[in-house]
């Protein structure tokens, strides 16, 4: 074969590689294209904005602003707010999450046995978490309230007087961490309850030929093999508990009295009170690298204590 | 030299291209100043043919404003769009704030008390002296202390529409229990009735203070006042840790420890039920109060102090017109507002939910005769005060009030300590927020 037949048929080899890469790259284009805009435009965009915005003196509807660099940033660090909204945060994440983890595994594990109307359960369990919050919240409103409030009237009848729920900033933020314990639990107790199943009966079976009581299967056996499903659950707990309790803690108490977590403070900051629409997107900022670096250390070293087999 | 590869060209291209991208849709921060327009030769404009009207509906009045739209634009051939705006005055100034600039901004709108004024900040609302001129509505014949809560350096931004006061609400039939002929007419007297309604045990509390999300900042002017104190004089923050407001509050205080309680929700719901015997409140509950309750409702002014009879706090919204709509829009606007409060409107606007008719004139007769607590409510307009600074025009300057009156009334806190807290609270965020625009 010569040379230039050689080169030939190499050019169109070329050529036809080229063609299929351009077809692949139009096919990619024409399915996921639409989906990347969309993803650009409703994702990255706003978030983009949002750190542009953090670094003005903005007042929320106003037409002109001040570049001031980081010093929302600075403000929100160094001021008292800033730190009561960090404390109360880390009490209210810390409660949502063990409480909901803790009630939902016990649901879990009751659920898990033969017992009957076990469907019917089930689906009373989960069902909270599909309601809305603001509903939800305003049906505890009314058990919470302290003079016509349904546990003011139990509470009664064994002679205790109803803590004062709304007026005092610690049982505010003990009583909103209730509410979301109880919407949140039926999804910790479905998870659960699948990682439970999923559990090979016969090693349950030789640890009680072994003689192994319900605690020590519980402990050695099944919990062991649960740590995927506690390490999903601790990763989107921690999540929605700082990002998804704002409608129960707007509805309950309307000016984040005791109830000031991170989220609560981005509203109270720009629509709630203060119309300072650049500190507000230093905050959200700030949650946002929260949330990514609480992610990220539990996914490089949590992870590592997880048995997946 | 240094060779850029085009890698890096492309990422300082794409870069610039969306710096420039996020700062072409976020506020102008140039620093110029914009220049401003000439005016408007009102004679020359004609009104537009349609216009958009935001409302959160005050009291539950959809269906008046519904009718009186039906009203204007058989008047006038305007076509008015009622829009909602949301469920509260603050909802509704969100969603207008964060509306500018998108084109989606309304003519008219209804703002509060306590929210118009960062709009007018952020040069959002338009100053209506002209325009109403224009449009031929009569200004004068509006209660001039409800007008005048729009003026701002010698303009008005706006009209008064869904307008309160509060007032002093009594169980006429606890009075009678406790042998009581009179409702009180000073802050000390309060103190004397509350002691024999304790005595005769009518009610789990006498009176009941509001919390901290009820706006106890507002109807607390009038206390304060009575003493002769304040939360701010213009723009000075001082008042508010006075001898005389420190002395007022200290009065509320001794209350919640003797005679009195805070609420844990809306007091008008523990009125109603019969949980507390008086309260203060608005106007605007007026209708819901006597729906509700099984007893004879008794309404006063509010209770004077030892330095000023009892001045009553205005409060409630009024209607403003967009600075953002074409003059053609605003004078249509303007025609609008001016029929939405005339004198038979606004009669028929607050006999249907309970609000101040805001003209002079209004014939408020057959609701008089129906609701004869109103009447009272109407002629306690008489001692209206515009309120503090501090309250409605700083930025968060209400919360920071009301969380300091909450931790007052339901802590044994040292009240002078508290009022200086929030002194430089409120100084910060005037310093902070206003300072440098209303110089």
């Amino acid at each position: 074969m010569s040379s230039a037949v050689q080169t030939e048929q190499e050019r169109s080899r070329v050529r036809a590689h080229r063609r299929r890469q351009s077809k692949n790259w139009s096919l990619f284009l024409l399915f996921a294209g639409p989906n990347i805009l969309l993803i650009l435009a409703f994702i990255y965009y706003p978030l983009f904005s949002n750190m542009y915005y953090s670094t003005l003196d903005w007042r929320l509807g106003s037409s002109t602003a001040t570049q001031i660099g980081l010093e929302n940033y600075a403000a929100f660090f160094t001021s008292d707010s800033g730190l009561e909204v960090w404390r109360v945060t880390a009490i209210f994440t810390a409660g949502a999450v063990l409480g909901s983890m803790i009630l939902g595994l016990l649901i879990a594990l009751v659920l898990n046995k033969k017992i009957p109307g076990k469907t019917a359960a089930r689906t009373a369990v989960f069902s909270p978490y599909v309601l809305s919050g603001v509903g939800v919240a305003m049906v505890w409103n009314f058990i919470f309230d302290p003079t016509r409030g349904g546990l003011s009237h139990i509470l009664g009848f064994f002679g205790i007087s109803s803590p004062e729920w709304y007026l005092n900033e610690d049982w505010s933020l003990f009583m909103v961490i209730i509410v979301y314990v109880w919407k949140n639990l039926g999804y910790c107790a479905v998870v659960f309850l699948a990682g439970l199943q999923s559990i090979p009966k016969d090693l349950i079976e030789a640890a009680t030929i072994d003689r192994a009581g319900p605690i020590r299967r519980f402990v050695s056996v099944t919990l062991p093999l649960l740590t995927p499903t506690v390490f999903f659950l601790l990763v989107t707990n921690i999540l929605f508990s700082m990002t998804n309790a704002f409608d129960i803690l707007r509805t309950m108490t309307p000016t984040g009295h005791g109830t000031n977590t991170i989220i609560f403070e981005i509203y109270l900051q720009s629509f709630g009170a203060y119309q300072r629409a650049g500190y507000s997107a230093a905050i959200a900022v700030v949650l946002f690298f929260t949330l990514f670096f609480i992610t990220a250390v539990q996914l490089r070293f949590v992870e590592r204590k997880v048995h997946y087999s | 030299m240094k060779k850029i590869n085009s890698r890096t060209t492309t990422g300082v291209a794409a870069l610039s291209i969306a710096v420039l991208a996020l700062s072409a849709c976020g506020p102008d921060t140039s620093g110029e100043e914009e220049e401003a327009g000439e005016g408007v030769d009102w004679a020359e404009v004609e009104p537009a043919e349609e216009i958009v009207f935001w409302s959160n509906h005050p009291g539950g009045s959809v269906d008046q404003e519904e009718e009186l739209i039906a009203a204007f634009e058989e008047e006038s051939g305007i076509s008015v769009t009622l829009e909602n705006s949301g469920a509260t005055y603050e909802e509704t100034s969100q969603g207008f704030q964060t509306s500018q600039g998108t084109g989606a901004t309304p003519d008219v709108v209804v703002l509060s008390d306590a929210t118009w004024f960062p709009n007018y900040l952020n040069d959002s609302l338009m100053a209506v002296d002209e325009v109403l001129e224009a449009a031929e509505v009569d200004t004068g014949g509006y209660v001039e202390a409800l007008y005048e809560d729009y003026n701002y350096e010698d303009s008005h931004y706006g009209v008064p529409y869904a307008r309160s006061t509060p007032i002093f609400y009594y169980n006429a039939d606890h009075y009678e229990e406790a042998g009581i002929d009179a409702p009180p007419e000073t802050w000390e007297e309060v103190g004397e009735v509350s002691q024999q309604l304790m005595e005769a045990e009518t009610a789990s509390s006498a009176f009941s203070f509001p919390p901290q999300e009820e706006y106890p900042a507002w109807w607390m002017q009038n206390l304060i006042w009575g003493y002769g104190g304040s939360w701010s004089d213009e723009w000075d923050f001082s008042p508010v840790a006075s001898e005389q407001t420190v002395e007022a509050i200290e009065f509320a205080q001794e209350a919640t420890d003797d005679w009195a309680s805070v609420s844990s929700g809306d007091p008008a719901d523990d009125f109603g039920s019969g949980a507390t015997s008086q309260i203060v409140q608005s106007t605007g509950s007026l209708g819901g109060i006597l729906d509700t309750a099984d007893f004879e409702v008794g309404v006063a002014f509010l209770p004077g102090g030892p330095e000023a009879e009892g001045e009553t706090p205005t409060g409630g919204a009024g209607l403003m017109i967009s600075a953002d709509s074409e003059p053609e829009e605003q004078l249509a606007a303007a025609m609008f507002i001016g029929f939405m409060t005339n004198t038979e409107n606004t009669a028929m606007f607050s006999e249907a939910t309970g609000y101040m008719p805001v003209q002079q004139d209004a014939d408020m007769s057959a609701v008089y005769e129906e609701t004869p607590q109103f009447q009272v409510a109407v002629e306690q307009l008489e001692r209206a005060r515009s309120q503090d600074n501090a309250r409605v025009f700083l930025p968060g300057g209400d919360l920071e009030l009301s969380q300091t009156l909450q931790e007052i009334l339901t802590n044994d806190v040292d009240v002078a300590e508290e009022m200086e807290s929030v002194q430089s609270s409120l100084e910060e965020l005037y310093e902070r927020d206003l300072a440098s625009e209303l110089e």
